[in-house]
């Protein structure tokens, strides 16, 4: 098992907004997580990720606990997030972006770089622009790009064609189709169709808690039979 | 005229000065959220150590101005190791209590060392440079350069270096770039030591054009702020344009209104800026 998570609290001072959360994730599985706003999605996707403390309960991931640790340790244990809110170092060029990613990892600048142009060919003539000029479809793109590198083990991507124009969620969606072979991947997403193309199993969030976790792959495949779930 | 161009002229020097100091309680402001009021004791113990070793021990200025630096950054790094490290992330009360104690213990440490009453130190050009009808201390004309030199330099670091890069970055958002296994406080740190050593640079810079006293670095650390609230909290080009602005403030008032008047003029600057200014939509 390369991710489990085990009866998480989690609060925002005196709100308590995780109750009791378990779940775990195997090598090469792709997961979704699907649930309302305000459910608590992000919140267990920071938790994992090292940038909140659970009140209660444990994550390990590659058999090592991990909850507690500081947040660039757990980065550099090969598990990155990716924000919901596509923010990216607008000051700094593209390649500048791609430049920080890469200084932690082992990777030359240049490996770094023609992981994110092998995503998205399109980002080699934007290497020279300041990221804060970057449409969204770009900065999400960016940002994935960027978390591929040092190899992860694991990525959490929030709500990654939130907001997006039609055209750029088919090309986001179709990226992360095509890294579902190489990495183990958990998503956020509220989109169900999105959900019904990518996912291996799905867990639904309410309130903070999972409400149900969805392994038949018909049932996934067919979105109406969860939707009203949420 | 020529009046007034000098007037001008004086007001660069005063702006270099006071950028040179700002820059770094600018970062620290930008970067951490820490009100830092130690950084004006490193300013006084520039011009002291300048005092030590150029007047008592009698070396060149020159010496003197380096050893000012050397001094600071031993100094910047204990207290940044030991006080500001720890203030991250908590209240900005705890900041200002703990800053503030590290001025005043310090300005009473200059004291018992030096005694209380004012030191001056001389010109260390001590000649006249005439351009056209104008005349101005060489010392001057060197200060406006050096901050000059010293903007085209920042300028460069926070550009090409990866360190640079890395506290650009972090000024935007600390978090995410945690995020990619960096620890951003130890870039912050030595940003924090290299703006010590402007402070010290500034209080060697400042100390020809005034005298020394143990509690310089009160006077100096309030004018700061108002530097930085004016050009915004870690941005770089923003102090630099409200140092000289602000520098220009002082020279003018002193020269054209009431002599006495000329720090609170740059208040009242501050406080219509203030009052002006869209309030920043947090990053
Ligand atoms: N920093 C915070 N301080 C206090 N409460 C917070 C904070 N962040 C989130 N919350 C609250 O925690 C709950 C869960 O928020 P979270 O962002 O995890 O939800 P989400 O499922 O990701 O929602 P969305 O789909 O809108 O992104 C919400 O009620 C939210 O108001
Ligand atoms: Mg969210």
């Amino acid at each position: 098992m390369l991710l489990s998570v085990d009866n998480l609290d989690v609060r925002y001072g005196h709100a308590q907004v995780l109750h009791d959360v378990s779940m775990h994730l195997n090598q090469g599985e792709l997961v979704c997580v699907v649930g309302r706003n305000g459910a608590g999605k992000t919140t267990l996707l920071k938790t994992i990720g090292g940038f909140m403390k659970p009140a209660a309960g444990s994550v390990n991931f590659q058999g090592k606990r991990i909850d507690g640790q500081p947040l660039e340790q757990v980065a550099l244990s090969g598990l990155k997030y990716v924000y919901q809110d596509k923010r990216v170092f607008g000051e700094l060029t593209v390649r500048e972006n791609i430049e920080l990613a890469a200084y932690p990892s082992h990777e030359s600048l240049d490996q770094a770089i023609a992981k994110v142009v092998a995503i998205h060919p399109k980002m080699q003539k934007l290497l020279d622009a300041k990221a804060k000029g970057l449409s969204g479809g770009e900065r999400q793109i960016l940002l994935i790009g960027r978390a591929l590198i040092g190899d992860p083990k694991l990525l959490l991507i929030d709500e990654p064609t939130e907001g997006l124009a039609a055209i750029i969620i088919g090309e986001i969606i179709n990226i992360l189709a095509a890294m579902k072979s190489k990495i183990t991947m958990v998503v956020v997403e509220q989109n169900l169709a999105t959900v019904s193309r990518l996912a291996d199993r799905v867990y639904v969030m309410k309130e903070g808690v999972f409400s149900r976790e969805i392994t038949d792959p018909e049932i996934i495949a067919n979105p109406a039979a969860y939707e009203d779930e949420l | 005229m020529i009046n007034f161009i000098q007037s001008i002229l004086y007001g660069l020097t005063i702006g270099g000065i006071l950028y040179i100091i700002s820059i770094g309680l600018s970062l620290t402001f930008g970067a951490m959220g820490i009100v830092n009021f130690a950084h004006g004791l490193i300013y006084a113990v520039g011009a002291y150590a300048l005092y030590s070793v150029a007047t008592l021990l009698g070396a060149n200025f020159l010496v003197g101005a380096l050893a000012a630096v050397a001094v600071s950054i031993p100094l910047a790094y204990l207290i940044e190791r030991f006080i500001i490290r720890r203030l991250y992330g908590q209240s900005i009360d705890y900041a200002i209590i703990a800053t503030y104690a590290v001025l005043l213990i310090g300005a009473d440490a200059l004291k018992w060392f030096f005694g209380a009453s004012p030191l001056p130190i001389s010109d260390p050009v001590g000649e006249l440079w005439y351009f056209g009808g104008l005349q101005m201390p060489a010392f001057r004309v060197i200060i406006i350069a050096l901050s000059v030199l010293v903007f085209l330099g920042l300028s460069l670091f926070f550009k090409k270096t990866l360190v640079g890069k890395i506290v650009v970055a972090g000024l935007q958002d600390r978090e995410a770039v945690r995020s990619l296994g960096i620890k951003v406080e130890r870039y912050f740190a030595i940003v924090f030591v290299i703006g010590s050593a402007l402070a010290a640079l500034g209080g060697v810079l400042y100390a020809p054009l005034s005298t020394l006293d143990p509690y310089m670095g009160f006077e100096i650390i309030i004018l700061c702020f108002a530097v930085v609230i004016v050009g915004g909290m870690g941005n770089l080009r923003g102090t630099a344009i409200a140092a000289f602005t602000l520098g220009m403030v002082h020279s003018l008032t002193a020269a054209y209104l009431v002599s006495s008047a000329a720090d609170a003029m740059v208040y009242v600057v501050m406080a219509v800026v203030l009052i002006f200014r869209p309030i920043d939509a947090p990053a």
